[in-house]
Formats: C-alpha cells, sequence, structure tokens
C-alpha cells in the first residue's frame, strides 16, 4: 500500500549562450553536453518506462532560455556538428582500446553506441527535443512548469516589482508558447523566495511554487507539518518545501551518493590526459584543453590515482543505491505518520543536469527509483504538487520565511565580494527600463523594436547565472563580459531615447545576437500594466 | 597569427571551412580532396594557407572564456554605439539589499553636484557617514547606529543586530563644524523571526514536534543544513533544554 509521497522536481536550466559569430564557442558545450548527457538519455528512459505502463509522474521545469536554444535552428545544427566531431572521435577510441584492458574498450563502444544512439534521437524528434517532453507531458507522465524569463534569483529584485512581474511574466508567456498551456507551478530559480513574492505570482494565475527546506522551520508561523506538507501562502499561493534530508543523500557532495567510489569520475576526461597529436583535433589547440566526454576512471578515491571505471559493477550500486533512497524515505515517512498522523509528502529539487552530466549514472538512478516505487511492496508513490493539490488537502495556512538553496540558505552566493559591483549596473538598468517604459508608452515600428531589444537586454543581465558563476570562480571572466554586455547594449538604447532617436545599425546586429522572447512586448515593463 | 596544421583539423572543421567557401559538395567530398581542393583554392589565390584557415577559423576555434573576453574590443566592434559601462551614475541615492537576517549590503553613489555642494574645498573637514535606522517590529520601538564611510566609498556590508526588525539607512553628511544633513535615503529591508526560535521550548518538550522540524533539515550524518539560524536553534535545543 502506497502510504507516503515524493514528489520530485528537477529544474532544467542553462543560461542563454549563442555565439553563432563564431564557428565554435566553448560555453555552447553546456548546452549540447547538457542535451547528450542528459535530456535525451532522460526522454528516452521516461519513454521506455510509459511503454512498459509503469505509473508515475514527476514534475519537470524548463526555463525559457534553455526552451528558446532547444528551439534555435542554428544551434541545432551546431549540436550535430559537436556529435558528429564527438562519434568521431569515438571511433577512434574504440580502435585505440581494442587491444587495452577490455573494461576501457567497453567503455569507448559504450559511448561512440550512446552518441550515435542521441544523434539518431535527435534526429527523430526533428531536432528540437521539446516536443519529447511536450509529448511525455501529454500522455501524463511528466507535468512541465516554467520559471523566471532568465532565471533571475528575484530576492536581490525586490525593490523592482515591475522587474520580478516582468521575469515572471515572460517565464509564463514562454511557457504558453512553448506547451501550448498556462504553466500551474512556478520554479523560482535557487528556490530564491521573500515575503510577498507569492503576490506575483497569484497576480500571474500560479497555483504552487517550490521553496528551500528552512522556509518552514524560519517562518515567523508555528508551521505545524515542518517540510512533510506544503503550507499555503495567505493569499491562497500552496508553498511546497524542499526536504533538504532526503535531498541530500543525492545532493551532498561528501556523503551522497554520486560519491560512490565505484561511479564515473567526472573530471578524468581523455581530453586533459591523452597527447595533443591524438586529441588535438578535439580539444584547442593552444594548449587549453578541454572535455570529450570520453571518460573511463571510476571515482575510487579522492587521490590522483583512479581504478578503470566498471560499468555492470556502477549498475549494481545505481540499484541499491534506489533501494537505500525508497527505504530512507519510507522509513522516515512511517516516523512521520507516527508523529503527526498524516501521510507525508517530500518534495525533492534538482537541477535536471545533475542527472546524467554531473552524476553519469543518474538517469540510471532515477529509472530504478521509478521502477522500484511501482513494485506493489513500496509503500512510496511518486506524484506532482499539481496532483497532491487535485486531491483538495486542507493545508495550514502560513508564511514561508525568506530563503533559497543557496550557501547559508540565504541570497550570500549571489550577493558576495565577486558580484555585488553588478546589482549597481542592473538596478539602474531596471530604473531606466521603467522609465523607458513609461516615457515612450504603444510606440510602433522601429522604436518599438528598439524599446523591445533593450527589455531583452535587461532580462538577460538579470540571470542568476552571471553572479552564480562570479562566485564559483568558474568562467568569471565570461559571466561578467555577458553582463556587461548586455548593460551596454541597454545603455545604447536608454542613451539613444533620451534623444529621441534610434540606433538602427546598432538594432539590426542586436536582434540578431540574441533572438530569445521574439514576442517580447517592452510595455512589461510599465507597472500601469502590471 | 595562428599557424594550423592542417592535419590536426577535424574532418568536421575542415568541411566548415569549405562550406563558408562555397564548396557545394562540402558534406561528401572525402577527407583528402577537401585538403587539396582547399590547397588548391588559396594557392590559386595567392594568399598563404595558414593564414586563410586561421582567419576561417576566426582565430576561436576551441576558444575559452578567458581568451575569448579579455579583450573588450571584440565584443564592442560587433555592435556600433556601445561604449563601457561607467564605474557609477550621476546621482546620489543609496540602496540596501537583504543578504541574509544578519547582513545587509548597501551601495551608494554621489552625483558630482551633490559632491561640489557639500564637499568640495570641505573635503579635509567633511565626512560621510551611514545611519542605519532600525524598528523592532514588535514594539516598534527605533533605533540607529552610524557607520563612518570615506568620500570614496561605495558600498559596505552592513552588521544587522537583531532580527524582526526593519533597517533602513540614510546616507548622511557631517561638514566641519558638525552641521549633519541626510543625502539620500535606501528602501527598506525586513527581518523577521522564527517562530521557533522563540518557541524552542515546545520542541524540546515534544520529541513528535522535534523530529517532524529536525528531522527534514539534518542530513542522514546528522548535520544541520548550513543556516546560521537554524544552527542557533539546534544549538540552543542541544546546550540547554535537550541534555
Amino acid at each position: 500500500m502506497k502510504t507516503n509521497k515524493i514528489a520530485f522536481i528537477l529544474n532544467a536550466h542553462l543560461p542563454y549562450v549563442r555565439h553563432i559569430e563564431y564557428p565554435r564557442f566553448l560555453e555552447e558545450d553546456w548546452l549540447f553536453e547538457a542535451i547528450n548527457e542528459s535530456y535525451l538519455p532522460l526522454l528516452r528512459m521516461l519513454s521506455k518506462l510509459k511503454d512498459e505502463k509503469l505509473s508515475f509522474k514527476f514534475t519537470i521545469s524548463m526555463s525559457p532560455p534553455l526552451c528558446c536554444m532547444l528551439t534555435d535552428e542554428a544551434l541545432q545544427q551546431r549540436f550535430i556538428q559537436y556529435m558528429k566531431r564527438h562519434v568521431e572521435l569515438g571511433e577512434k577510441e574504440v580502435e585505440r582500446t581494442v587491444s587495452d584492458d577490455p573494461r576501457l574498450h567497453e567503455m569507448a563502444v559504450w559511448y561512440l553506441t550512446n552518441y550515435r544512439r542521441n544523434l539518431d534521437d535527435f534526429e527523430n524528434y526533428n531536432h528540437n527535443i521539446l516536443t519529447g517532453f511536450k509529448n511525455l507531458e501529454d500522455m501524463g507522465v511528466i507535468e512541465i512548469i516554467t520559471t523566471c524569463a532568465t532565471h533571475a534569483y528575484l530576492p536581490l529584485y525586490q525593490e523592482y516589482p515591475t522587474a520580478v512581474d516582468a521575469q515572471i511574466e515572460m517565464g509564463i508567456q514562454s511557457h504558453l508558447c512553448n506547451f501550448g498551456h498556462i504553466s500551474r507551478g512556478f520554479w523560482l530559480p535557487e528556490c530564491g523566495y521573500y515575503p510577498s513574492l507569492e503576490e506575483h505570482l497569484k497576480s500571474k494565475g500560479i497555483t504552487w511554487f517550490q521553496t528551500a527546506s528552512q522556509s518552514m522551520l524560519l517562518s515567523p508561523d508555528k508551521v505545524e507539518y515542518g517540510t512533510f506538507q506544503p503550507v499555503r501562502c495567505p493569499n491562497g499561493v500552496v508553498a511546497f518545501p524542499r526536504d533538504y534530508e532526503a535531498t541530500s543523500l543525492i545532493w551532498s557532495n561528501t556523503n551522497g551518493y554520486p560519491c560512490d567510489a565505484r561511479y564515473r569520475e567526472f573530471y578524468r576526461d581523455i581530453g586533459y590526459d591523452l597527447p595533443l597529436s591524438y586529441i588535438g583535433p578535439y580539444v584547442e589547440e593552444d594548449g587549453n584543453r578541454v572535455f570529450t566526454g570520453y571518460k573511463y576512471w571510476s571515482i575510487t578515491g579522492e587521490g590522483q590515482e583512479k581504478k578503470l571505471y566498471d560499468r555492470a559493477a556502477a549498475q549494481k550500486v545505481v540499484e541499491s543505491h534506489a533501494a537505500n533512497f525508497l527505504f530512507n524515505i519510507s522509513s522516515k515517512a512511517e516516523h512521520i505518520v507516527h508523529a503527526t498522523g498524516k501521510m507525508p509528502l517530500s518534495t525533492l529539487g534538482f537541477d535536471c543536469e545533475l542527472f546524467g552530466h554531473w552524476w553519469f549514472e543518474g538517469i540510471d538512478w532515477l529509472e530504478q527509483v521509478i521502477r522500484q516505487s511501482c513494485k506493489e511492496d513500496c509503500t512510496v508513490q511518486l506524484t506532482t504538487p499539481t496532483q497532491f493539490l487535485e486531491t483538495k488537502p486542507q493545508l495550514q495556512v502560513a508564511r514561508p520565511a525568506y530563503s533559497s538553496w543557496g550557501i547559508g540558505g540565504y541570497s550570500s552566493t549571489w550577493l558576495d565580494g565577486s558580484n555585488a559591483w553588478i546589482y549597481r549596473h542592473i538596478h539602474q538598468a531596471l530604473a531606466r527600463m521603467e522609465e523607458l517604459a513609461i516615457r515612450f508608452p504603444q510606440q510602433i515600428s522601429l522604436k518599438r523594436r528598439f524599446l523591445n531589444q533593450a527589455a531583452r537586454e535587461v532580462l538577460l543581465a538579470m540571470g542568476s547565472d552571471w553572479p552564480f558563476i562570479m562566485y564559483n570562480k568558474t568562467s568569471g571572466a565570461y559571466a561578467q563580459r555577458r553582463l556587461e554586455e548586455h548593460l551596454e547594449n541597454f545603455n545604447v538604447v536608454y542613451s539613444n531615447m533620451c534623444k529621441n532617436a534610434v540606433n538602427t545599425e546598432w538594432l539590426m546586429k542586436a536582434e540578431k545576437k540574441d533572438v530569445i522572447f521574439k514576442d517580447i512586448d517592452y510595455n512589461i515593463f510599465n507597472p500601469s500594466n502590471t | 597569427m595562428i599557424l594550423i596544421d592542417i592535419d590536426s583539423l577535424s574532418d568536421t572543421e575542415l568541411r566548415y571551412i569549405a562550406q563558408q567557401e562555397g564548396f557545394e559538395d562540402w558534406e561528401t567530398i572525402d577527407r583528402e580532396d577537401l585538403i587539396e581542393q582547399l590547397q588548391e583554392k588559396y594557392d590559386d589565390s595567392d594568399i598563404d594557407f595558414s593564414s586563410v584557415i586561421a582567419s576561417a577559423m576566426n582565430q576561436k576555434r576551441f576558444c575559452t572564456s578567458l581568451t575569448d573576453f579579455t579583450s573588450k574590443s571584440n565584443s564592442s566592434d560587433f555592435l556600433p554605439g556601445v561604449e563601457n559601462l561607467p564605474p557609477s551614475y550621476n546621482e546620489t541615492s543609496i540602496h540596501l539589499l537583504l543578504r541574509d537576517p544578519q547582513w545587509a549590503y548597501a551601495y551608494w553613489s554621489l552625483s558630482p553636484c551633490t559632491k561640489a555642494q557639500f564637499f568640495e574645498g570641505k573635503v579635509q573637514t567633511g565626512e560621510v557617514f551611514l545611519r542605519v535606522n532600525m524598528v523592532d517590529q514588535h514594539d516598534n520601538s527605533r533605533s540607529f547606529f552610524d557607520i563612518c564611510v570615506g568620500l570614496d566609498d561605495e558600498q559596505w556590508n552592513i552588521n544587522l543586530p537583531q532580527m524582526g526588525c526593519k533597517y533602513d539607512v540614510t546616507l548622511c553628511f557631517k561638514d566641519g563644524q558638525g552641521v549633519m544633513g541626510s543625502l539620500a535615503q535606501s528602501n527598506v529591508v525586513e527581518t523577521f523571526h522564527s517562530y521557533w526560535e522563540n518557541h524552542y521550548d515546545e520542541i524540546a518538550m515534544d520529541r513528535a514536534l522535534f523530529y517532524v522540524h529536525f528531522s527534514s533539515v539534518v542530513t542522514k550524518e546528522g548535520e544541520v543544513a548550513n543556516n546560521p539560524v537554524l544552527k542557533n536553534i539546534a544549538k540552543i535545543l542541544s546546550e540547554g533544554v535537550l541534555e
């Protein structure tokens, strides 16, 4: 008998990166790796389980920048080129490893087969894998929800309610355009919540959102069921708190399942290991090596010495980790039922790219969780917040606390010494965008396009990715440059409009550069329209 | 100039160059023929092959963020009329951002006009300071404290002494004679008390309640989620009440 429920929410998001002005661009590989390692395998796995008529459902948030990139013909073509390069390398790898350790050769063959299969799947979707997700939604396997227009971390824009509305509105419009329906749920980027944010969501027709786990324990109200039941905000929108303990079974870089020594090591890649005379064509030629995706080693331990990856052994670990996860969920549920008399709901939120990309075996683990949860003797049932709300549960009315899933549980990841400087400029741009929308309402023709481009630039500047990358010091120079570019571009519009002029040469080029939010209407930045 | 060894280019890259050069059969032609035809083309036009390839690949064959964006000129050249961001804006204003219940971040700017009006000729004697205003939400009591900052400072991390308060910051000046004035006023940020922070005895006395609330913010290994307020509640419980 199913006595407790879990709601997986996967957040599929990548920053908008499109540089077709270059033959190849390294940061575009973020998208290509995610398509190849996470999205296509996830689609395949879910389709297979659906064909087997297993009963399950979970939620995927698909961000507007990701959807835009997935439907961009230029990027689709570049993904095909990316895959062909990797197939070419795979063919060389199969040949190179044929007389090597069988495990090495077996993995080379596996990678090559996988690249080919993914390329075939991509062709079968007519290059647009959103149709795959939409099909699964139509079949009732997943529910797709939306998020902010550019995944902005909203607590740091609290002073700019029109901009918060614009982020939410464009997220909803993009979702409607891509999936043909209004999103009922809303993924708060980085689980970033501040009191009263639900008012913005309600005004746009959103019925639920997810929050960080501590949003309940730190609430100013006496929350009765901790994170095991959602709460209804005073305005009626429902907040689903994340179960930190259940999440940390996976999302912990010290003790999570993905740390198991038998799993594949992410950071050991032939792009760094093999001589340039061999790997040169597939990595950067002037000495900067990059990941190729061909990785043959297991995590093993913390040292440099790694054991060869044994895929069969890893698959057994996947099964046991899935069983362990469900056991933990079930046993905790027993305690909760005993303590509260209520069947618990655990909400788990993850970045979708964790599965398959960062955690190589992650998709297999998800598959095992679904399979094992569908067995009759398993007490756990996979559900979605929307399904849960359809049962019309009695929910406590309470106010979640200001929170995020970042380090420390608040805003310090997106507001520290490395990135605090950006808000002076972004806030200025937001104030000026609002000023433009008020001063020049309902423009037509060139001016309208000019102002629409300004709205695109300012939205792109708000993405949580840029401060996060600066904080993480991974591709900080790129993030800084992107942010500056968007703000500098915005300033072109502002300074020209203040002179009642349009820089048409700039406009033509800017429109071609960032082709996101094709139907944007800058008037969303006019407070009288929100 | 980057000299390209043509043999190091992959088939895909060679085909890309061929496509750019307008070869009709760029998709089907084999590698050797492709190289030969490209060489012929460039020999005919008396252009150095390496530089053409390098140019075709735009020196960005495998560009990285660091190499690609260290020069600002590339992107600025691409879009006409773009100017670098100014370090600050010609206005006198102050903004406050809540980082967590214990810290806020303030940034401000002084317009040249304000600087001229209040500080020109008085820099040696005048000073700028931040007045942090607090309103306790429980009893509406008001208080403030001051933070001295330099005339060239433009940002500050402010320690918030108490939860359950509204805070705002006034950017103030004081001239050589001790006369004070306000230059700009920030927005208000708000911190809330957690119910359980003030009622930990309820959790401590009720094992079921304790389990419900803490089992979801603690890892399986017993580590409390990284949050100062949660850790404080856990500390109070473990030090005082639970023992």
